[in-house]
């Protein structure tokens, strides 16, 4: 089954790893910051190892993002930035996983303090006739 | 490469590389060498013709490769003992089939059912990756590591072909099944991507069920596996309408099924049924035996899919099952005992399928006539669903 898992977070300059550049995340024992980082890049390269991550990207800063709406019959560019205190869509990853209860095990293990990480199903194009 | 030549190499680069690993161990040098013989083989024979023994050609060629290979890393510590065994005699390996022994050493109990599906399909079935990864709408590079993942962890277990014992075998030929149920149900329920290849699913996992149910004559849940998928297969043109939305059971144009596949899946449920255990897999053939053979939705034999139902339940109960029943069970009793059935689910937390309860609900909320229940019960599938065509199914249901 196909999720994405979107990384909601507000790192304080713009950089990735978001953890590194996010408060709550700063505040931790450094010995505590470093055991985090190590799970989550020993999660990552076993994911990609046995094929259960299918990608994943890292986003610039919002500011650098054009948003186009409907306004006066016509589409309508504006520019970034979005309000400074909102959290807001850093990056994602696309995953495939044997059902629900692995995907939360995943998202768990990419959550982290001072940010919101969201697991959403992705929707596929076939189904069950009953 | 002409459609000839790799006809012949679906059909024997199990057999081949069953050969060499029955004989050698080490999967993954086996396979290395079983491909560059097929590379030799798409050079020599549309040039030279095929040989008149393919297989042995082709065990031949991979054999003399392994040696070269296996020779060439002797000094290597991790492969010592492989060339080691070479040293005695260096007798090439018997064609005999080895393919059943190839598809239980792919379902070993080290690998995840997803990595025995990809193993499966890549070193029984003779799929390149690419066409796996078509089927499963991932990208080829993610297919390559759990094939290649599956055969590191054959290898640290140290899988060999021979380690299948008398004993280990009823749970691996389980798992085996189960590997082909996974490969057919993902053909079946996935409707994207399977035309742009030239591969289906479905054709695949038949095929190699009915080797493992020829290999295998007296296993009645092999037998029950095959009946059901031919049984399911012969309504796949009729589940689909033009837009390629799904078609529900009820309203199927029944002229469309297959009888020639209904009429091998009953025999063969025939045939099953009163020689041994009733499994699973039986039992939900006969369910589909049933629905196959009823001229309309209202002429089902309800009462006898509501005891089969019944049976599976208590042989392998699911909240799937037990909402299988209830609809059954609606068409017998009427929706009020269906519901009641129902009600216990609503409250478990752990249920994962929790948009098929709700539709279940629904179905049976519109033949009780309480409309109202049922449009928001339809409104709430939808909302669950993650399947597309399944959404737009439910939101028309819904009104």
């Amino acid at each position: 089954m196909k999720y994405v898992i979107l990384i909601h977070s507000n790192p304080q300059p713009w950089g990735h790893p978001t953890s590194d550049y996010v408060a709550e995340h700063q505040a931790l024992p450094a010995e505590q910051r470093e055991r985090l980082n190590a799970e989550f890049e020993r999660l990552l390269t076993e994911m990609s190892a046995n094929g259960e991550l299918i990608t994943g990207e890292a986003l610039a800063d919002p500011s650098t993002s054009t948003l186009y709406r409907w306004g006066g019959g016509e589409p309508l560019a504006t520019d970034g930035p979005y309000s400074e205190t909102k959290e807001h869509l850093a990056g994602f990853f696309l995953i495939d996983v044997s059902g629900p209860e692995r995907a939360r095990e995943v998202a768990l293990a990419f959550s982290g303090p001072g940010e919101t990480v969201e697991l959403r199903p992705a929707m596929w194009p076939g189904g069950e006739e009953h | 490469m002409d459609s000839g030549v790799e006809d012949v190499w679906r059909r024997e680069s199990p057999h081949v590389l069953g050969a060499l690993v029955r004989r050698y161990g080490h999967f993954d040098a086996c396979e290395d060498a079983v491909q560059e013989a097929l590379l030799s083989a798409a050079l020599h024979w549309p040039r030279e013709g095929l040989p008149a023994n393919p297989r042995g050609w082709l065990i031949r060629a991979a054999s003399r490769r392994l040696v070269d290979a296996l020779r060439s890393d002797r000094a290597r510590s991790d492969r010592e003992d492989a060339a080691n065994r070479l040293a005695p005699s260096e007798a090439p390996p018997t064609d005999s089939d080895d393919s059943l022994h190839v598809l239980l050493l792919c379902c070993h109990p080290s690998l995840t059912p997803a990595s025995q599906v990809a193993l499966t399909l890549r070193a029984v079935g003779g799929l390149t990756t690419e066409q796996i990864a078509a089927a499963f709408l991932v990208p080829p590079a993610t297919m390559g590591q759990r094939v290649s993942r599956a055969k590191a962890k054959l290898a640290a277990a140290g899988a060999r072909l021979g380690d299948v014992t008398r004993a280990d075998l009823p749970a691996r030929v389980q798992s085996a099944r189960q590997v082909l149920y996974l490969v057919f149900n993902e053909g079946y329920t996935a409707s994207g991507g399977i035309d742009l290849i030239d591969v289906s699913l479905t054709a695949e996992a038949i095929r190699l069920t009915r080797e493992l149910a020829q290999r295998l004559p007296s296993d009645t849940e092999t037998a029950g596996l095959l009946a059901l998928m031919l049984l399911t297969e012969a309504r796949a043109p009729a589940r689909t309408d033009e837009t390629g939305d799904l078609v529900p059971l009820a309203d199927q144009d029944r002229a469309l099924w297959d009888p020639v596949l209904i009429a091998e899946g009953v025999t063969l449920l025939e045939q099953a049924l009163p020689s041994g255990p009733v499994g699973p897999f039986q039992l939900q053939a006969a369910i589909a035996a049933v629905h196959d053979e009823a001229k309309t939705y209202a002429e089902t034999d309800w009462p006898q899919i509501a005891e089969l139902y019944r049976m599976l339940a208590a042989l392998a109960p699911s909240p799937v099952v037990t909402m299988n029943r209830a609809v059954a069970v609606a068409m017998t009793d009427g929706p009020d005992a269906a519901l009641a059935m129902l009600d216990p689910l609503l409250g478990d937390p752990a249920l994962d399928q929790r948009h098929r309860l709700h539709a279940a609900r629904a179905h049976l909320l519109d033949l009780a006539g309480r409309r109202t229940e049922a449009r928001q019960a339809f409104r709430e599938a939808a909302r669950l669903t993650t399947s597309t065509p399944e959404q737009r199914y439910l939101l028309r249901r819904a009104g």
